[in-house]
């Protein structure tokens, strides 16, 4: 009974006083809206990345745009995103007055785009060349090919993927708090910083991250069922 | 062929990257009242960050002091209010930063302890006063600050043992001259005092380095038997650990840019 009491004073004192659950729900705001535009970014840039990339494998064009491709995987997965986020912070963004929300959308968009790139990329290699070459002898042209042949059968391959994906970076924004954003994880260290107490607050974070990652789940499961519904097997 | 020409590919996206940058806007802030409604960056859970908070609703929380000296000179903040002795620290080492003449009120620096670890408090507090009246704390304290810095390093005093166990002190290595990293120890004004505080009970000291967030619940949870880092003594901590006797003053103070 006494455990339950000091425990209820707890929880007072870690989110009803001085209001501080608001630290929590404007972090999570702040969180889901990095995630949301990074995710958007990432998804773009990495569409055009892997089409670049395989369009280059398959018919040897756009020679320049593959090499800055490769670069662009190169530097953005031989480094830490931890690292990229603070040199936009520091040092690419130094003395340009910019939204700090923006640099971390940048930086995560490009972090994520890489991946995503990848991604799609085997997506586009797993489908049989039959299927190219059927679309040729159609008389399509080879961007039709790619947009209504090869793309939307990748895209339901690499579903899965590509929500890992989401959730990876939804979950890698809680560095954000390096650069002072006051994201979820940031929002659960002020409280800590100012009542003391680690349980409740980390407790707090790990689960509205969960239940995030739940959902995010449970929509994709959505998804590839409703995609999965003319497949004949 | 392909390796140069990526090379200078690479090249060209910094190069562009880089361009379009202009200086910081000029300094607006020389006193006090003139942190209103300004841009001030301070270090997560300092006291620093509840003086930041009265003047303004645009706090940025770094998570080291550095941070928020390196966001002051790009002109991301305004101002940063941090603990006087780092902030002549930062000051020597950039050119273009200054402290400004006007100061916070003196707050005392503490040794944070258990909540209700009386035995070890009352311990501390003798030791503390046994340096005191010796002079060992005085000249620990002139070794790191002022003048005659360097000159006179503690040393732990011939024949001294230790048959009373460990002692673990959290604290956050980045906060000169109080902590501060030196060939990957932990070195400072507060790691010596510890050191004396320990020599006289007979504790071995041992060091965590951690986020300064983190120590008051380090030593809460029992990770750590005392935090010493530079802690002022407030209200609001007061209600989490019990604080050992002030072993020095400091002063909150704010660094702008000097144009």
């Amino acid at each position: 009974m006494e455990f339950l009491i000091e425990f209820k004073d707890k929880l007072y004192e870690t989110f009803i006083v001085d209001d501080r659950w608001k630290e929590l729900t404007n972090g999570l705001k702040t969180t889901l809206l990095i995630t949301f535009l990074a995710v958007l970014m990432g998804m773009v840039l990495g569409f055009l990345v892997a089409i670049v990339r395989s369009t280059h494998d398959k018919t040897g064009k756009l020679k320049l745009l593959n090499v800055i491709s490769k670069v662009y995987l190169t530097v953005i997965r031989g480094t830490p995103v931890v690292v990229q986020l603070l040199v936009f912070y520091f040092v690419i963004f130094a003395t340009v007055d910019i939204n700090k929300i923006l640099v971390a959308v940048i930086a995560f968009g490009l972090n994520s785009g890489a991946y995503v790139a990848e991604i799609v990329r085997s997506g586009i290699m797993s489908i049989d060349n039959g299927q190219f070459e059927a679309g040729a002898s159609l008389g399509l042209s080879y961007p039709k090919i790619m947009m209504f042949i090869i793309l939307p059968q990748a895209f339901k391959n690499v579903l899965p993927s590509l929500a890992n994906e989401c959730i990876v970076l939804l979950k890698e924004t809680s560095v954000a708090g390096y650069i002072a954003i006051q994201d979820l994880t940031k929002g659960g260290d002020i409280i800590r910083s100012a009542t003391y107490e680690a349980f409740l607050p980390l407790i707090a974070v790990a689960l509205i991250y969960l239940v995030m990652v739940m959902i995010l789940t449970s929509l994709v499961t959505k998804l590839e069922r409703r995609l999965g519904k003319n497949d004949r097997n | 062929m392909k390796k140069i020409l990526s090379a200078v590919c690479a090249v060209m996206i910094g190069a562009m990257m880089l361009t379009g940058c202009g200086g910081p806007e000029p300094n607006s802030v020389h006193k006090l009242d003139d942190l209103e409604g300004k841009k001030i960056g301070v270090q997560l859970g300092t006291v620093g960050m509840s003086y930041a908070e009265k003047y303004t609703k645009e706090v940025e929380k770094y998570n080291k002091g550095a941070d928020a000296v390196q966001a002051l000179k790009q002109g991301k903040v305004d101002a940063v209010i941090i603990d006087s002795e780092p902030a002549k620290v930062f000051v020597k080492k950039n050119d273009d930063l200054k402290i400004l003449d006007e100061k916070f009120e003196p707050e005392e620096y503490a040794i944070a302890i258990k909540k209700g670890n009386t035995e070890l408090t009352t311990k501390i507090n003798d030791a503390l006063k046994a340096l005191k009246e010796n002079g060992t704390l005085d000249s620990i304290k002139a070794n790191w600050i002022g003048e005659d810095k360097g000159k006179n390093p503690y040393k732990t005093p011939d024949g001294t043992t230790y048959p009373n166990g460990t002692l673990t002190m959290a604290t956050n290595a980045e906060f000169p001259p109080y902590e501060l990293k030196e060939g990957g120890k932990v070195v400072g004004f507060d790691v010596d005092m510890m050191q004396a505080v320990c020599d006289h009970l007979g504790y071995e000291l041992k060091i965590t380095d951690m986020a300064f967030d983190s120590i008051i619940a380090a030593v809460n949870s029992g990770k750590a038997d005392v935090g010493v880092a530079g802690m002022t003594v407030t209200e609001d901590r007061l209600k989490n650990v019990d604080f050992s006797d002030s072993y020095t003053t400091a002063e909150q103070v704010v660094i702008v840019r000097k144009k």
